[in-house]
């Protein structure tokens, strides 16, 4: 259900499968008569259950005192009607007065609990929200920005646009498109607090200023539909297990006719000489291992397809190899070690072998041979590619 | 309950921004609750440590207000808000017409915000009635959103509810 009109931009939707009833968008209406139809889906809704009923308000992004009240009176209505019905409240860390307005109905009905949502919804966000990762994703930007500065004009970049950097991590990649590019505005935003502490400070440190860092979770953003000529989400797609979920956002906050630009890896394509053949293994064996954790390090060149089925047009796709001859071979060895370190980790937690580690650290570190070998090249494919949301 | 303003507290709040409107025009469309509200919870939120959050934060206090003052005031005069900020608390003062009789209603709504009883007012309110109240918004704003309340009567007929917001500390 959607309910149209300026105060009512909300959807109220039920599941009955997974028993979810979810309330989105800003709900602000002046009389509860204007929200009668969807505080009769709710009642509907509870009727339809047994046991648990899920209130999903994680995408709540305002609700007036008006409705608010309207919702609960018939949450607790239900609660005092019948004792086997158990009611959760999912809220977001996001939408903080969500998680303060609602915390109260634990406290008036015992059968109500309130839960606050929070990156568990990922299953790798841990991996890269550590705060060891940093100095990998810094040498990562540091080697990618040579090509994409020269990449992004042709998708759309340039100054005097307002942009949205989604799954911004650190915020490097904004400091230097901001640098480079002028924006008019610029809209910083991730789901890992110590990131954009990270962020925050770095910028703080050089001077720089205008760029708005906001704590976010890309599938379910509180920024307004059709605000930005330009959105970038760099290496994440490939990292959430509902990559489907994160351009169905980035489709709405950019406004017709503008662009979504995206990266991602095929890890599988990483390569080095000499010592190729473990290299190779050692990258296939990558892939396999990340796709255990609901990662598709493969998604790169499916690009064009994730683009097209989220709705965009004008589809540009190219791919650039980042290499040891970019600069300093040390900062291509240093990313290596890094990955190393990581996915070796991620091995262990999978429960592989302690042969099979070895021998998957041995890819990488053969890697590293092939970058730092006088003779020697190492190459990092990434596929870049963007959309234009039709007018 | 005091009912004037300090004005040494006063001068320590720097001047943000400020908006009036004709009552009447203000009271003619609904919409310009959440309007005005979206809008300006935008402008004042942009160099705040985390702009999208405080602003969503900030609008939705500013839209209780202002529903509050759409609820309550008269079409004579005019509705004057008035934003200011200092360290992590935004003031807003906002005045608006009030018909003589409701003065009273109003300061004391606005005392019973700090009073010891008022977490269990709210869940009253919250747990039995069916529209809320101008003083369940009140108590609202004071128990979810750390939100200091005052009165200022001085510019009678109007009312100027004068509320301390410190949402920064919230939010990042």
């Amino acid at each position: 259900m959607i309910a149209a009109g300026l105060t009512q931009r909300f959807k109220v939707a039920f599941d009955p499968n997974s028993q979810i009833f979810s309330l989105a968008g800003t709900i602000r209406p002046r009389s509860i008569d204007e929200i009668a139809e969807s505080i009769h889906a709710l009642r509907e809704a509870i009727d339809a259950v047994r046991g648990v009923l899920y209130i999903d308000v994680k995408r709540l992004i305002q609700m007036n005192n008006t409705a608010f009240q309207a919702f609960i009176r018939v949450a607790l209505d239900a609660c005092r009607e019948r004792s086997d019905l158990r009611l959760i409240i999912i809220t977001s860390s996001v939408v903080g007065w969500t998680t303060r307005m609602f915390r109260h109905l634990s406290t008036i009905e015992p059968q109500i609990s309130v839960e606050v949502y929070d990156s568990m919804f990922y299953p790798g966000q841990s991996f890269v929200e550590d705060t060891s990762f940093i100095p990998i994703l810094r040498a990562q930007t540091k080697l990618t920005w040579r090509h994409e500065r020269t990449i992004l004009p042709r998708h759309g970049m340039r100054p005097g646009i307002a942009v949205a950097d989604i799954c911004c991590g650190i915020g490097d990649f904004a400091v230097l498109a901001q640098k480079e590019f002028q924006p008019a505005r610029i809209v910083a935003l991730d789901h890992s607090k110590p990131s954009l502490a990270y962020a925050r400070n770095v910028a703080a440190e050089f001077g720089v200023t205008g760029i708005e860092y906001t704590y976010g979770d890309a599938s379910e953003m509180l920024l307004e539909d059709n605000q930005f000529d330009f959105v970038t989400c760099r290496h994440s797609l490939q990292i959430f297990n509902q990559p489907e979920l994160l351009l169905k956002e980035l489709f709405r906050i950019v406004k017709p006719g503008g662009r979504v630009y995206i990266t991602n890896e095929k890890n599988s394509h990483c390569l080095g000489e000499p010592r190729a053949q473990s290299i190779q293994w050692t990258y296939n064996e990558l892939a396999r291992l990340l796709s255990h954790f609901e990662m598709d390090v493969e998604l790169g060149p499916k690009s064009r397809r994730y683009l097209a089925d989220a709705g965009f047009d004008d589809i540009l796709v190219e791919s650039f190899m980042v290499t040891n001859l970019d600069g300093d071979p040390q900062d291509f060895a240093d990313i290596i070690a890094g990955w190393e370190k990581m996915f070796a980790a991620m091995a262990a937690r999978h429960g592989e072998a302690p042969e099979f580690i070895d021998r998957f650290r041995q890819g990488f570190q053969d890697h590293i041979f092939a970058a730092l070998h006088p003779k020697g090249y190492a190459g990092w494919p990434i596929w870049a590619a963007s959309g234009r949301k039709p007018l | 309950m005091g009912a004037t303003v300090n004005k040494t507290t006063e001068t320590a709040f720097e001047p943000l921004l400020q908006f009036d409107m004709e009552m009447e025009d203000f009271l003619s469309d609904w919409h310009h609750c959440d309007h005005v509200s979206s809008y300006l919870a935008r402008m004042i939120s942009h160099n705040r440590t985390d702009p999208v959050r405080h602003s969503n934060f900030f609008s939705s206090a500013l839209n209780e207000l202002l529903e509050v003052s759409f609820r309550g005031g008269t079409t004579d005069g005019k509705i004057g808000l008035s934003i200011y900020r200092q360290g992590a608390t935004e003031r807003v003062q906002l005045n608006f017409p009030c018909p003589p009789g409701q003065v009273r209603f109003y300061r004391e709504a606005v005392s019973r915000t700090r009073e010891s009883d008022a977490q269990a007012r709210y869940l009253d309110a919250i747990s039995n009635d069916l529209a809320p109240s101008r003083e369940s918004v009140l108590l609202d704003l004071a128990l979810n959103y750390d939100a200091r309340l005052r009165l200022d009567e001085d510019a009678a007929p109007a009312i100027t509810l004068i509320v301390d917001l410190p949402l920064e500390g919230m939010v990042s």
